[in-house]
């Protein structure tokens, strides 16, 4: 038995190493390359792009099941976006609130003949509608397929235009973000396949008819939490694993893809959990079996605000879902692993997201327990413990300050100093009991997973300028 | 314990950076604005030269100020303030300096160099910025060819060419398409010499931006394009034929809309469009049952854009007894909002037999094709536009 837990921790105190060194090194890749953008930055104006005539038209598609409280800010906000030609396509997805007649009352819609061409099967489609005051808004009203990649392939399927940027209705883009996140398209339309832009949390910032008046954190510590996570992941890891060509996940609330790669990969796999993450892999399994020279990228401007889970109880699920969705894509495609065929994917990043972002739940929460098993059968160096303890604290915070340095280098976003001793303050603090509050509820998606639970559970809404100006209950969670 | 405390040094520095950084900063942009501002408050006796250039001009700090303000105003600069900003640049100096930064200059500081330079569309410059186009590095290469874009003018879309010329594709076609579209727009005569040399690859970058600077002035030279190999450049002739005389081009633009190659009977269907003349009816009958689901919308949107004979259209429309034709036609119809009118047009038309009437409403009310064949035209005009 002793035995045993002297080599568990051995392996557990080498996990944590290498999982560290890499995120270390992740640090300075981002770094290295958002400088480089910020200088490529220089040399392009995105209302220069504005004005280019070759610039390709990009159908939006945006999945709405129940969101009466956010969809007509959130319509307004796509159709103020800048950019040269846009469709935006909004997909009722058999929402049993009020968001179809949201929509008819605040843009006039009529029902319309459209270009349908149900290439991608989805859930029978009710109606298709146009708006009489713009006609850019194209409204698909369907029955619900149970899923949010039932309602993409939808859009999928009425989408007119070379690329298709998917938008959560829950979000809300930056004026110019369509033309940054265009920017890697227009400069190599051929290699170029998909392009990640930057998701943020938008939970206390000020949202005035759909457009971000002002910025600033969360007044509630677990909403505020989440800042670091979405900078943590956004900032350090999808930059450094783009700079890679090894980007695995464009957030399904804001990412643009070719349509024509899109429809050939077969659409969204509406039976997928994590149907962001399954198409971008479906994306480099084709593309690599293929032989074909590509390219999928993130570009940190082009910034999405989305509204993140303000209770514990709906946090809990998102993340167990998200952890589901991890295991969702990553058994199926089990074979991508170590072959040659999939170059560094198969190589370096599955093999990463299967031990440190799939398994870690497990390994940390394993640890606890032989810790805590040592400690009751007396074989813990107290010294020791405390300080691997004191040194994980101290470099775990180190990357998520790297993260909020990030921020403050680029694109500076919390202007008052005081969101920024906050942010910093909560890199200190999210350590205990947060972080293990979340591997459980990981390992808990895990479980389900495993015992075949895939029922979707509803995360509660504010609505978008609800949820910006809510001043919290005023009762700051204590993480 | 080591390295706990490095651990432990290395947030302190990353702490003490931020702080510093936002101090610098606070400050820096105080300074900077207090400076734009006085800068702003004497615009006039700055841009004339009243103030001494030397007293901001041998200041970095200013000078990037003022470089920065002459280079926003000229965004938005009409003739004559153009050319008076134009002349501070040139009396005061910045111009040499831009142009020695730009040809100096290494890496991002290159980079910005040729921007600004394109910027002020001086055309002195254009000799730096040519040579920033056959640098080494990529980047460089781009910020050159945006400069030059900047400037648009038919001296830099020249300078673009000659080096395309000489040394093939060496950027990413986009970006080189944008800067010529904005640079030949002016005078597109001039890639027609470089097309007849070009290679493949960069003949296809140039059809493609002749298609779109293409004027009713080079449509007569463009018709020797029409059955090219590239159909980027049957393409190109395609669209510069919207703006020629209806004669000349509908004979030409019917028999591209058989083009093989679906954008090219795209774009030929969008000029008959344009072209708004009776005769054209028949090939955008044709290009409504086109296999090519755009190139069918485009022709619906054409026949109604047409704005004349829209009973006898849409007859004939359902004579094609083409579902998907039909499909596109009702679209288009709906998306211009005209279905009522056509269904008003229709009940009131004295031109058509009752069955032939009822059917055509009923095909409007349900969308979908007679079963049987329509009875024949009593009149047409569609038949009479035969060309």
């Amino acid at each position: 038995m002793i035995r045993f837990l002297n080599l568990s921790n051995e392996t557990f105190f080498y996990y944590y190493l290498v999982c560290n060194l890499m995120y270390l090194t992740m640090l300075i890749i981002a770094l290295k390359t958002s400088a480089m953008h910020q200088r490529r930055l220089q040399s392009i104006s995105p209302d220069w792009i504005k004005g280019c005539p070759l610039a390709p038209p990009i159908s939006i598609l945006v999945p709405a099941h129940n969101e009466e409280k956010s969809i007509c800010p959130a319509v307004r906000n796509l159709l103020d976006l800048d950019y040269p030609e846009t469709e935006i396509i909004i997909i009722n997805d058999g929402s049993s609130d009020k968001t179809l007649q949201r929509i008819q009352e605040g843009f006039c819609l009529r029902p319309v003949r459209t270009v349908y061409v149900p290439q991608a099967k989805t859930a029978p489609v009710r109606g298709l509608y146009r708006s009489e005051v713009d006609p850019r808004l194209v409204v698909v009203d369907k029955e619900s397929g149970g899923s949010k990649a039932d309602a993409v392939n939808a859009g999928l399927n009425a989408a007119t235009a070379p690329y298709v940027c998917v938008v959560d209705a829950d979000s809300v883009l930056e004026r110019d973000a369509l033309l940054r996140i265009m920017v890697p398209v227009l400069a190599d339309p051929k290699r170029v396949v998909a392009v990640g832009g930057i998701v943020r949390v938008l939970n206390g910032s000020e949202v005035e008819g759909g457009r971000i008046r002002r910025v600033r954190l969360p007044r509630k510590s677990i909403e505020a939490i989440q800042v670091v996570e979405y900078l943590r992941a956004f900032l350090i890891g999808r930059e450094a694993w783009a700079r890679g060509n090894m980007l695995m996940i464009i957030s399904g609330a804001f990412g643009v893809f070719r349509t024509d790669l899109v429809r050939t990969v077969g659409g969204y796999r509406a039976s997928a959990i994590g149907e962001d993450f399954d198409l971008v892999a479906r994306f480099h399994r084709y593309l690599r079996d293929n032989h074909t020279d590509y390219q999928v990228q993130f570009v940190p401007d082009p910034v999405c605000w989305t509204e993140v889970p303000s209770d514990f109880r709906s946090l809990a699920r998102q993340r167990s879902r998200w952890q589901k969705g991890l295991l969702d894509v990553l058994w199926p495609n089990r074979d991508m692993l170590f072959r040659r065929r999939y170059g560094r994917i198969g190589w370096l990043a599955l093999p990463y997201l299967w031990l440190f972002e799939l398994l870690a739940p497990v390994v940390e929460i394993g640890g606890l327990i032989t810790i805590a098993l040592a400690a009751w059968l007396n074989v813990l160096s107290p010294d020791f413990f405390l300080q691997f303890l004191f040194f994980g604290w101290a470099f775990a915070t180190m990357i998520s300050i790297g993260s909020v340095l990030q921020e403050e280098l680029t694109y500076k976003r919390y202007n008052d100093w005081r969101d920024v001793a906050r942010l910093v303050n909560l890199c200190f603090l999210e350590h205990f009991p947060y972080r293990q509050l979340h591997m459980l509820w990981r390992l808990q998606g895990l479980w389900q997973y495993l015992r075949g639970d895939m029922t979707w559970k509803p995360l509660k809404r504010q609505g978008l300028e609800q949820a910006s100006t809510e001043e919290g209950d005023a009762s700051p969670v204590e993480v | 314990m080591r390295a706990i405390l490095a651990a432990i040094v290395a947030n302190l520095l990353l702490l003490g950076f931020i702080l510093l950084r936002r101090t610098y900063r606070r400050r820096y942009f105080a300074k900077h604005d207090a400076k734009a501002f006085e800068f702003r408050r004497n615009w006039d006796a700055l841009i004339s030269g009243e103030i001494a250039y030397e007293t901001w001009r041998a200041k970095r700090f200013d000078r990037r100020i003022v470089e920065a303000m002459v280079l926003d105003a000229f965004e938005a600069a009409g003739l004559e303030e153009s050319a008076r900003l134009l002349k501070f640049l040139r009396d005061s100096g910045l111009i040499e300096t831009q142009i020695f930064e730009a040809r100096s200059h290494r890496g991002w500081r290159r980079h910005r160099a040729l921007i600004a330079l394109g910027r002020t569309r001086a055309p002195e410059g254009i000799p730096a910025l040519a040579e920033g186009l056959r640098d080494r590095a990529v980047e460089t290469r781009l910020a050159a060819l945006r400069g030059l874009e900047r400037m648009a003018c038919p001296e830099a879309a020249k300078a673009i060419l000659d080096w395309v010329a000489g040394e093939g594709l060496r950027v990413p076609a986009l970006p080189l398409q944008t800067a010529l579209i904005q640079c030949s727009a002016e005078r597109p005569q001039l890639l027609l010499p470089y097309l007849q040399h070009a290679e493949k690859a960069t003949r296809e970058v140039l059809g493609r931006v002749l298609g779109e600077v293409a004027s009713a002035a080079l449509a007569a030279d463009l018709l020797q394009f029409v059955e090219d190999d590239l159909p980027e450049l049957r393409a190109a002739a395609a669209r510069a034929l919207a703006h020629a005389q209806p004669h000349l081009a509908i004979e030409v633009l019917s028999k591209l809309t058989e083009d093989s190659v679906w954008f090219v009977r795209l774009r030929a269907v969008v000029s008959l469009g344009k072209l708004g003349h009776s005769s054209a009816i028949p090939a955008l009958l044709r290009g409504l049952s086109d296999a090519n689901r755009l190139v069918r919308l485009r022709a619906a949107e054409a026949l109604i854009g047409l704005r004349m004979d829209s009973v006898s259209i849409f007859q004939k429309v359902v004579e094609l007894r083409d579902r998907y034709a039909l499909h596109a036609y009702l679209m288009a119809l709906d998306n211009a909002g005209l279905h009522a009118t056509l269904e008003g047009e229709v009940r009131s038309t004295r031109q058509l037999s009752r069955p032939v009437r009822e059917a055509l409403l009923e095909v409007l009310r349900t969308d979908s094709l007679p079963v049987e064949q329509l009875p024949p035209l009593k009149t047409s005009a569609v038949a009479a536009s035969q060309p």
